[in-house]
């Protein structure tokens, strides 16, 4: 039997382990809170864009009467055969299963699209890592420019699935900016017709103890200010009540707050905005203004996707940290115990043998 | 004073929602130039270029905001931006802006015989000049 000294060692070093748990809980409970409060402010934007988009869409024949196709080049849809797919994961781990569920996701979707040529763009580290072991990089050609204009870059094929392009530190500091490059470079690749469709996996954040895995289609755009989720793993009831119970404790409010009504409100008023029955007036061509705003409707997806999934990441971590700091707190207990049983035998052992030995004089 | 002849104005960026007041006027910087709306203005949609965004009276009185890459509507009474660069002139960092500039100068020149990247190259210029003159500006306000 082990003895005291080593039990209360241990005992020791759990409750270090516990006070590391609990503080990376309010770590994250306190990050979550931001990064849910820009989540939100972020929706009426998404919500305005896509209702003027919908509403300009009646406006202009999208479809060229004379030959039936769809006028503008991210409204065409064309044979899926290669096939971008965006995964965001976290930059950390400590998450519980947040990375693990993004990359068993992505793994599905590679499986089901046997045969096509896709590329991963990995934002977050812990994805990029693994993909990168496990699929070799994608290699581009330079052309040499013959007539002044600069040819796109030759892509030399060499496996069905490579990884594509790097963004290091691109969730730590999440900025409109940095999802406006990627989402500009996913649209040029779009339109020179690179990529015939493109998706994105991420962790969707509706509250904390609403989120799921989702794919969802970024292009072609079918319908305005819908998400095309083509997959999606929910939480477990088991999960679910786990991270309530985690908030409970770091005082994350599960109720919508007060400012998230105000937004709710505005958003509401957000997809009425440019449908209004009346004939506006045109500065530019109705055309001009679609196609304009069209690629950014786009980023403002990817930009929203990216926002969720750093708020999921948070909460994932706090529930996470909030599971170990239980556990650690029950093997605490336990060792306590260990510890008085072992320390009573001792003392119970000496009084036996003291008597025992008065008894034999 | 009524306030029934009072614009309800917002001006929404990716991140959040800036200005949601009341205005007398508001001028807004279309691609083609500046319009000016008051109350009643008739329906209009348009893209906005780089500029400054100014509000006059109610709430809002004397409110600017640098804006740049978004577009406006604007019903009788109510006049929402969405624009996706949106500061306040004292916000901007004109080291920053500067950079930009040179960054656009240089695309320019780099540009060969592409349109497409000539227009692009005048967009970051345009953006960051008026970025810089919104800052200047606001900087020379508040010496005075």
């Amino acid at each position: 039997m082990a003895n005291v000294l080593d039990l209360r060692r241990r005992i020791r070093s759990v409750k270090n382990t516990r006070q590391i748990t609990r503080a990376m809980k309010m770590v994250s409970a306190a990050k979550l809170r931001r990064a849910q409060e820009r989540a939100i402010t972020s929706r009426p934007y998404a919500a305005m864009l896509a209702s003027v988009l919908e509403s300009l869409k009646r406006r202009i024949e999208i479809v060229d009467p004379d030959t039936g196709e769809v006028r503008h080049p991210l409204l065409k849809t064309r044979e899926e055969k290669r096939i971008l797919l965006v995964v965001v994961s976290g930059d950390k781990g400590f998450a519980g299963g947040f990375n693990t569920n993004i990359i068993k996701a992505t793994t599905h979707f590679l499986g089901s699209n046997d045969g096509k040529e896709i590329d991963v763009e990995a934002i977050g580290r812990k994805g990029r890592d693994l993909f990168r072991r496990r699929y070799p990089a994608a290699r581009f050609q330079e052309i040499e420019s013959h007539d002044g204009h600069a040819p796109r870059p030759e892509r030399q094929r060499s496996s069905q699935i490579e990884v594509i392009g790097d963004h290091p530190g691109l969730l730590e500091k999440l900025s409109f900016d940095a999802a406006r490059e990627l989402g500009e470079e996913i649209v040029d690749r779009y339109v020179h017709e690179e990529i015939d469709a493109v998706y994105i996996v991420y962790n969707e954040f509706k509250s904390v103890i609403q989120q799921r895995v989702v794919v969802e289609r970024i292009l072609p755009i079918i319908e305005f200010g819908r998400h095309e989720i083509t997959e999606s793993q929910e939480m477990s009831a088991e999960e679910r009540a786990r991270a309530a119970e985690a908030a409970l404790t770091a005082g994350v409010s599960l109720q919508p707050g007060e400012a998230e009504a105000d937004i709710q409100e505005f958003e509401d008023e957000a997809k009425k905005f440019g449908t209004a029955e009346v004939d506006y007036i045109y500065e530019q061509k109705p055309r001009e203004i679609f196609d304009a705003i069209l690629p950014r409707y786009v980023t403002s997806q990817i930009y929203h996707a990216l926002l969720e999934s750093v708020a999921a990441e948070h909460a994932a971590r706090m529930t996470a940290m909030d599971s170990a700091t239980n556990n650690a707190g029950e093997i605490i207990d336990s060792l306590t115990l260990t510890m008085n049983r072992v320390r009573q035998a001792a003392i119970t052992r000496e009084i036996i043998e003291i008597v025992s030995g008065a008894a034999a004089l | 004073m009524a306030d029934t002849d009072q614009l309800r104005v917002r001006l929404v960026s990716p991140d959040r929602i800036l200005v949601d007041q009341t205005a007398t006027a508001v001028e807004v910087p279309s691609s083609s130039g500046y319009i000016e709306v008051l109350f009643g203005h008739a329906p209009l949609l348009a893209a906005i270029g780089a500029g400054e965004v100014r509000l006059h009276g109610g709430e809002s009185d004397g409110q600017r905001y640098f804006v740049a890459r978004g577009f406006v509507e604007v019903l009788p009474e109510r006049v929402t931006i969405l624009a996706e660069v949106a500061e306040k002139p004292e916000e901007i960092d004109s080291g920053e802006a500067q950079k930009e500039l040179q960054h656009g100068q240089e695309l320019w020149n780099d540009a060969g015989e592409e349109a497409e990247k000539y227009d692009q190259a005048n967009q970051v210029i345009a953006e960051a000049e008026s970025k810089l003159a919104s800052s200047g500006r606001s900087a020379a306000g508040s010496h005075s």
